[in-house]
């Protein structure tokens, strides 16, 4: 109990903490602490596909792409209003890119690889082609979301939004991975014929954490257009991907932690390297080789080794099983 | 009494190697069941095919009254198969706990607005399936190992809990691949007293592979020996024991005439 | 367009698909893995070609062959540094060892060669071979017979050589091979100096082609997979067809329907082949092994 209390209590600090930082930080500090926030929802989302369920797919950037340019056409082109047009960003999401995978769920691991490389140039492609309604490579500049009548415009006014949302995608995620949902994906990850014969239904379990995993992507894609205002299709071509690749893979595999720590240090590694652009692909390679063969967990699989971290049993409540009183032990 | 599994004719090929060849089975209600053969008879292969993981080149297998020759291998555990591998199939980074729950897949009833979109996060389904797989562990007596991580447990407790994750959801039949491979005398006969309880207070009707003879004889109502995939001998203990033909069968390969 | 100049281009792409097709499936076979950095060993390739033969000004034959045995060493480096000390980590770790390495190159070449784009010249001028109506050009010539000469040289490797028999007995059966006593280290390494020296000798080849810039290879390995997966990802001699296959198809896509559509026929040609014939056109129906 002692240890869910303090868990609770501290991330309740944490939030109100983080609703305090816009009377503190200069703008840009502001900018960049909005987008490590975006990047928790997106890193999240790919966690659930890459490090719970071991599923290589390249899909992610361009499923952030759908995310954004959803929110961006329809409350700049159509007037809807944000509030709605976030969770159709998830929606779209979710649903392009289930059928976009659809194909390759029943195959052998390698072609879901390869049919989401493919998939995310496609989309690239539409965003790029389709002009008359993307606007193409001139982007689209997104309206401010209005609460009311008040409209939150500005780094500092975007931040509450953006804060309330990642917080709720935070939990359902936690929530998530504490479910027989969860628990499905990491079965089909370690051995998807244990998985079955526990009566998990493999090829549905991929494709509901494809969708989930979209789903984040879309929501994640929606903050990342209110944030910056301004979309262009570049910018969720393969630079964006391997940002999110190394956001999971150095903030921690199956980890929802890991998310978080992820999207922290690596929002934050651009931004320091703002003077050399040049060698950020080859920085963000290494890395990530480095990270994924002798550090596999990640930092949070680190921390939590070091218990800075609590575990995280994929059960919700599991504390509670702690404080049971023991039973005799049978012969 | 009725038959809980019911096969007929059941063949699977491998390419031009025939590893189950037209074996037909029954097993009756609260029967423990042996199946036994020398390395390569195709007992794993049998269950294989009774578990939906291999397609049958023909034959059938009905189970509790239905065809489920065509179905899936995920039905087929919803409907009450389950079986344990004959080499321990967990996940050893994993606590026992989140291992075994991976058994109630099927079971748990979870009401998606109460356990993700409530402010508390209540999810009575959750919290029964702790209660179960607490129960089951107990009734194994490992349940203190409960929140252990499971690679860190001795050999025989981990074969316990591939034992709990198959019974947890209470299915009406178990499949054991040898599951005392690798257990010491004391174990076996552990073993054997969990296998009869199994039977006698939780009703498991039960198909054992076993190596281990002694357990086999002792613990068996029927045996069925397997040999190069054709079924040679079905009978009481007794009977198969003083079968010639099994005799000829493990002459030669008697690693497994007597297990230890 | 012309139907036998629109052939003849795509036949000229496609040997290069086929190149690329046939690197990706060698590795594939061997170590059940898909190198996402082939695109850009090819990348590579084109550059070193380059440099060696407009900056350092040896002979085309020279350069040729210098770079593409350059990329034979950098894919054994790779597979040696990179690849050996993590061979029997899970599946995904040494997929995403790939991809850190294919952002590990790209970077690599985008510090010396930035974001510009680079022109290698073409060998025999520009002016096409006219045959009656059809426009042939002589680079085209050129790629079709080096990259044909490559894929023979390739079968006759693995027909009569004890290496190529060797490597051929690790794909079928890596435990098998090793227990009759052939090093299976050595056989990794040299699949991946082959697969990346045949993806540098698409690169060398692609220059006159098309134009260099650090980024190019991502386009050449979407065709690549396209044409792995249209031969069924497992098939040598189906990675040859089907890269001709993935070229032709690519230009007649563009000749007829429109250019904006070759941009993406990979995709469709991927989706195409897994909703009609998943295995490939020569690839064998998935045996189950549980
Ligand atoms: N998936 C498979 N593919 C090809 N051959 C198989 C496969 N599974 C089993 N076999 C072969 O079928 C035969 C029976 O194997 P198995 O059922 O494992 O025997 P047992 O469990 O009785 O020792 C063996 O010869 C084995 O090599
Ligand atoms: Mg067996």
């Amino acid at each position: 109990m002692w240890v869910r209390f303090c868990e609770r209590w501290f991330g309740l600090l944490l939030i109100l903490g983080l609703a305090c930082l816009p009377f503190f930080l200069d703008k840009y500090t502001q900018f960049v602490v909005n987008l490590i926030l975006v990047y928790v929802t997106v890193g999240i989302g790919l966690n659930f596909l890459l490090g719970y369920t071991g599923q290589f797919a390249f899909a992610h950037a361009a499923l952030m792409g759908i995310g954004a340019y959803t929110v961006g056409l329809l409350t700049t082109r159509l007037g809807i209003s944000f509030w709605i047009a976030l969770p159709l960003a998830g929606v779209a999401a979710a649903a392009i890119g289930g059928i976009g995978a659809l194909p390759a769920l029943r195959m052998k691991r390698a072609y879901l690889a390869l049919v989401t490389l493919a998939f995310a140039e496609l989309i690239q492609w539409v965003l790029i082609r389709w002009k008359d309604v993307t606007l193409g490579t001139d982007g689209v500049s997104i309206r401010p979301p209005r609460f009311f009548d008040y409209a939150l415009k500005g780094d500092y006014k975007i931040f509450w939004l953006i804060l309330v949302v990642t917080v709720i995608m935070y939990v359902i995620a936690r929530r998530l991975t504490e479910s027989r949902i969860g628990r499905s994906w990491v079965a089909v990850r370690e051995n998807e014929i244990v998985a079955q014969c526990n009566g998990i239904n493999v090829t549905a379990t991929k494709l509901v954490v494809f969708m989930v995993s979209a789903f984040y992507a879309g929501i994640g894609g929606g903050l990342f257009a209110a944030t910056l205002g301004y979309i262009v299709p570049d910018g969720f071509g393969l630079l964006q991907l391997v940002l999110h690749f190394s956001i999971v893979v150095i903030g921690g595999m199956g980890s929802v932690f890991g998310g978080v720590i992820g999207s922290l240090l690596l929002t934050t590694l651009p931004e320091l390297l703002r003077e050399y652009p040049q060698a950020l692909e080859l920085i963000y390679g290494i890395l990530l080789c480095i990270f994924i063969i002798f550090m596999p967990t990640g930092i949070a699989g680190f921390l939590k080794q070091w218990r800075v971290l609590p575990p995280e049993v994929m059960s919700r409540n599991w504390q509670a099983l702690r404080d049971r009183p023991r039973p005799e032990k049978r012969s | 009494m009725s038959d809980i599994l019911a096969v007929d004719g059941l063949t699977v090929r491998f390419g031009g190697l025939t590893a189950v060849d037209s074996v037909s089975l029954k097993v009756p209600e609260r029967e423990i069941h042996g199946l036994i053969g020398p390395n390569g008879a195709g007992k794993t292969t049998f269950f294989n095919a009774v578990s939906g993981l291999v397609t049958p080149s023909g034959g059938s297998i009905g189970f509790l009254g239905r065809t489920i020759t065509t179905m899936p291998p995920y039905a087929r555990a919803a409907l009450g198969i389950r079986r344990t591998f004959q080499s321990l199939q967990l996940i050893p980074r994993l606590t026992v706990l989140e291992n075994v729950l991976m058994g109630l897949h099927t079971e748990i009833r979870t009401n998606p607005w109460a356990s993700l979109f409530t402010l508390r996060g209540r999810d009575k389904g959750e919290k029964e399936a702790q209660a179960r797989v607490l129960a089951t562990l107990d009734y194994l007596g490992i349940g203190a190992t409960i929140l252990s991580q499971t690679g860190t447990l001795t050999f025989a407790q981990q074969r316990y809990v591939e034992i709990a994750r198959a019974i947890v959801s209470s299915p009406p039949f178990l499949m054991l691949d040898e599951p005392a491979a690798g257990l010491s005398p004391n174990e076996v006969r552990d073993l054997d007293r969990l296998l009869r309880r199994l039977r006698d207070e939780r009703g498991i009707t039960i198909l054992l592979v076993e190596h281990v003879i002694s357990l086999v004889l002792g613990v068996c109502e029927q045996v069925s020996v397997l040999d190069n995939g054709r079924l040679i001998a079905e009978g009481t203990p007794e009977q198969v024991a003083n079968d010639p033909k099994v005799k000829a069968a493990y002459l030669g390969e008697d690693s497994g005439a007597d297990g230890h | 367009m012309d139907i036998a100049t629109l052939l003849v281009a795509g036949l000229a792409n496609g040997s290069l698909y086929s190149l690329m097709a046939l690197g990706l499936v060698l590795v594939y076979k061997t170590q059940d893995v898909i190198n996402f950095a082939h695109g850009e060993v090819l990348a590579t390739g084109a550059f070193l070609g380059y440099t060696l033969y407009k900056v350092v000004g040896l002979p085309y034959p020279i350069a040729f062959v210098v770079a593409i045995l350059l990329g034979g060493l950098l894919g054994g480096l790779i597979e040696r540094i990179a690849f050996r000390p993590i061979a029997h980590h899970p599946h995904i770790t040494l997929a995403m060892v790939t991809v850190g390495l294919s952002f590990a190159l790209k970077g690599a070449l985008r510090i010396p060669y930035g974001r510009d784009i680079y022109v290698f010249p073409p060998l025999m001028g520009h002016t096409p071979i006219m045959v009656g109506a059809t426009a042939i050009s002589p680079q085209s010539i050129v790629t079709i017979v080096v990259a044909l000469m490559l894929a023979g040289a390739l079968f006759a490797f693995f027909a009569y050589t004890t290496m190529g028999k060797q490597m051929r007995a690790t794909q079928q059966n890596i435990t098998g091979a090793a227990l009759v006593g052939i090093n299976t280290g050595r056989i990794f390494s040299f699949t991946w100096a082959l697969s990346c020296l045949i993806g540098a000798a698409a690169g060398v080849l692609a220059g006159p082609l098309s134009l260099l810039y650090p980024d190019m290879g991502t386009n050449y390995l979407l065709k690549g997979f396209a044409a792995a997966v249209l031969g069924g990802l497992e098939s040598v001699p189906g990675a040859m067809v089907a890269g001709l296959i993935v070229g032709v198809i690519e230009m007649l896509f563009g000749g007829l329907i429109s250019t904006a559509f070759q941009e993406v026929s990979a995709f469709f040609i991927i989706i195409i082949v897994l909703m009609f014939r998943p295995h490939g056109l020569f690839g064998q129906k998935p045996v189950h092994r549980v």
